[in-house]
């Protein structure tokens, strides 16, 4: 049985509640980030409580500066947490781990290797007990996956913007995480790149049978929708909480020509517009 | 049908022919207003010509080609480059990547980087009872300053991003060095080993004064007691050459290890 079944009716209550009763895949506690700034001490996120399911796709959504990033940092175990626990997998997060992929905001490549070595690299590093033949078999077959095999040899200098984010959720797949974190992935690529890379993501989250737990930072609400199960809203910073949990119950596989014209994907739209922006026009008098 | 005779072609061509005339012209001048106590480019081309004509003869201690000199000064300077860089590279990347290290060392290297290297002379003749150890000796303490201070600022200067990717994917120890830090310094290092290699080469002169022997040093200084300008304006030139050489050799390295 699939937990998304692809004839599942438009009111999928049922199938939401599917997903609610899947395993958590994260758990953040009471979390509050402050930072020590010359000023004093800046509190970025404050308060926050959010449990993610396995296999669910989770967008966080806010104004830039609104602790989005700090909030998945957190997840990642880049940043630690003032006060509170972010719970992976069942293990307190602390600190970067093999379990949880990343996709930095700016491709984060190293720019001397080869696009095949900054996967192998990762991959040498994360899977330590298998053979180098193994490692090997899985950078070839992550690459040709994102369809850059025959880029392999390239520094990233020589690659696009959308290849080199190609390169990062490869090198993110090839370690197997089983929750996969992107940083604002296809804010830097052009309208175009950006609807591929979607479909693209979508499609080795499906490769994997949906059991990944995806969690990305956006500033775009059609990507949040296409994309998500749930799309958490953040209140402006400082000291930034959740505004509000929209869910986003649009049947999958989704096809991006046709929801839009979706009567729910609309008013998810327009939820999310009013969550986001107080005017809608500039005022006439 | 593209023109041959094309200016724009030409004008580096043109460029170092005339800066050749003007060192020419300059040399020329000075010659003539000394009344040619300094000699002129002519009387010292025939010495330069009779002195690359047999670069390589060797009657005794005092009486070495012109070619046995450059060799021994570069043997030194390359013995004493390369301990030097041995010494600076890896404290480099000690220093660059730990703040304790760095806090601790550096006030050590503001002190003694400004000394000049032939302070260090008496000290070399004392470690190594010999004028040669010596001379090594002090164009390893000038080698160390440059390629140290450079491989510390480029592997302190590491971009956060980089980091990252180390810290997310659990790089080892030997591997942040060997992928991360070392190819992002590499530049930097390359740098400084430039810089190195020419100071070396200007001290080593001032060295072999001191220490005697054999060595482009010595022979400017014995030159001088022969009274033979000529040689000593032919030996600056080749001394200018080796040292434009070595810089364009590591030029070279550099842009060849320059990424993205």
């Amino acid at each position: 049985m699939t937990l998304h079944p692809i004839s599942a009716p438009v009111d999928s209550a049922s199938e939401f509640h599917k997903i609610q009763s899947r395993p958590a895949s994260i758990e953040l506690k009471d979390i509050s980030v402050a930072f020590k700034t010359p000023k004093g001490v800046f509190t970025a996120i404050k308060d926050i409580d959010l449990t993610i399911q396995k296999g669910e796709i989770v967008a966080l959504i806010g104004h830039s500066g609104c602790g989005k990033s700090t909030l998945m940092g957190t997840i990642s175990g880049m940043t630690q947490p003032t006060s509170g626990t972010v719970i992976a997998n069942g293990n307190v997060v602390k600190g970067p781990g093999p379990d949880r992929g990343i996709v930095f905001q700016n491709y984060s490549l190293l720019p001397w290797l080869s696009v095949y070595q900054n996967i192998y690299e990762a991959v040498d590093s994360v899977f330590k007990g298998k053979t180098s033949a193994e490692k090997r078999e899985i950078t070839e077959e992550n690459l040709k996956m994102v369809n850059l095999w025959p880029h392999k040899d390239k520094l990233p200098g020589q690659l696009s913007g959308g290849m080199k984010q190609r390169v990062a959720i490869a090198r993110a797949f090839a370690i197997n995480p089983s929750i996969l974190l992107l940083d604002e992935p296809f804010g830097a690529l052009d309208a175009l790149t950006k609807g591929s890379m979607h479909i693209e993501l979508l499609k080795l989250w499906n490769l994997d049978n949906r059991n990944k737990t995806i969690v990305m930072v956006t500033h775009d609400i059609e990507e949040a929708i296409f994309l998500s199960d749930r799309v958490v809203v953040m209140n402006n910073g400082p000291a930034a909480t959740i505004k509000e949990i929209v869910d986003v119950r649009l049947p999958r596989p989704r096809n991006k020509k046709d929801i839009v014209h979706d009567p729910a994907y609309m008013e998810i739209h327009d939820r999310l517009m009013s969550l986001l922006f107080d005017k809608f026009s500039i005022e006439d008098d | 049908m593209k023109k041959l005779l094309n200016l724009q072609t030409y004008l580096p061509l043109l460029f170092g022919v005339g800066s050749v005339v003007i060192l020419m012209g300059a040399w020329w001048g000075i010659s003539l207003l000394t009344n040619h106590e300094i000699p002129s480019p002519l009387m010292t081309w025939s010495v330069f010509n009779e002195m690359l004509a047999t670069p390589f003869y060797d009657y005794g201690p005092n009486d070495k080609g012109i070619g046995n000199q450059l060799v021994s000064s570069l043997i030194r300077v390359f013995s004493g480059f390369g301990l030097g860089s041995l010494v600076a590279i890896p404290l480099g990347l000690l220093i660059g990547s730990n703040k304790t290290a760095f806090r601790l060392i550096n006030p050590i290297i503001q002190i003694l980087r400004p000394v000049s290297p032939l302070a260090w002379f008496p000290l070399g003749l004392l470690a190594f009872k010999a004028a040669e150890g010596a001379t090594i000796f002090i164009i390893f303490v000038t080698s160390v300053w440059p390629t140290l201070i450079n491989t510390a600022f480029g592997v302190a200067s590491i971009p956060q991003d980089h980091k990252n990717v180390a810290k997310a994917y659990g790089f080892s120890r030997w591997k942040y060095i060997t992928k991360v830090i070392i190819p992002f310094a590499l530049p930097h290092i390359i740098t400084g080993l430039r810089l190195s290699i020419g100071v070396a080469w200007m001290v080593i002169v001032a060295g072999e004064m001191l220490s005697g022997g054999v060595g482009i040093g010595f022979f400017v200084w014995d030159s001088w007691n022969a009274l033979s300008l000529e040689k000593i304006l032919s030996a600056i030139l080749i001394i200018g050459t080796v040292g434009l050489l070595l810089d364009k050799g590591f030029d070279w390295l550099q842009k060849r290890f320059a990424f993205a």
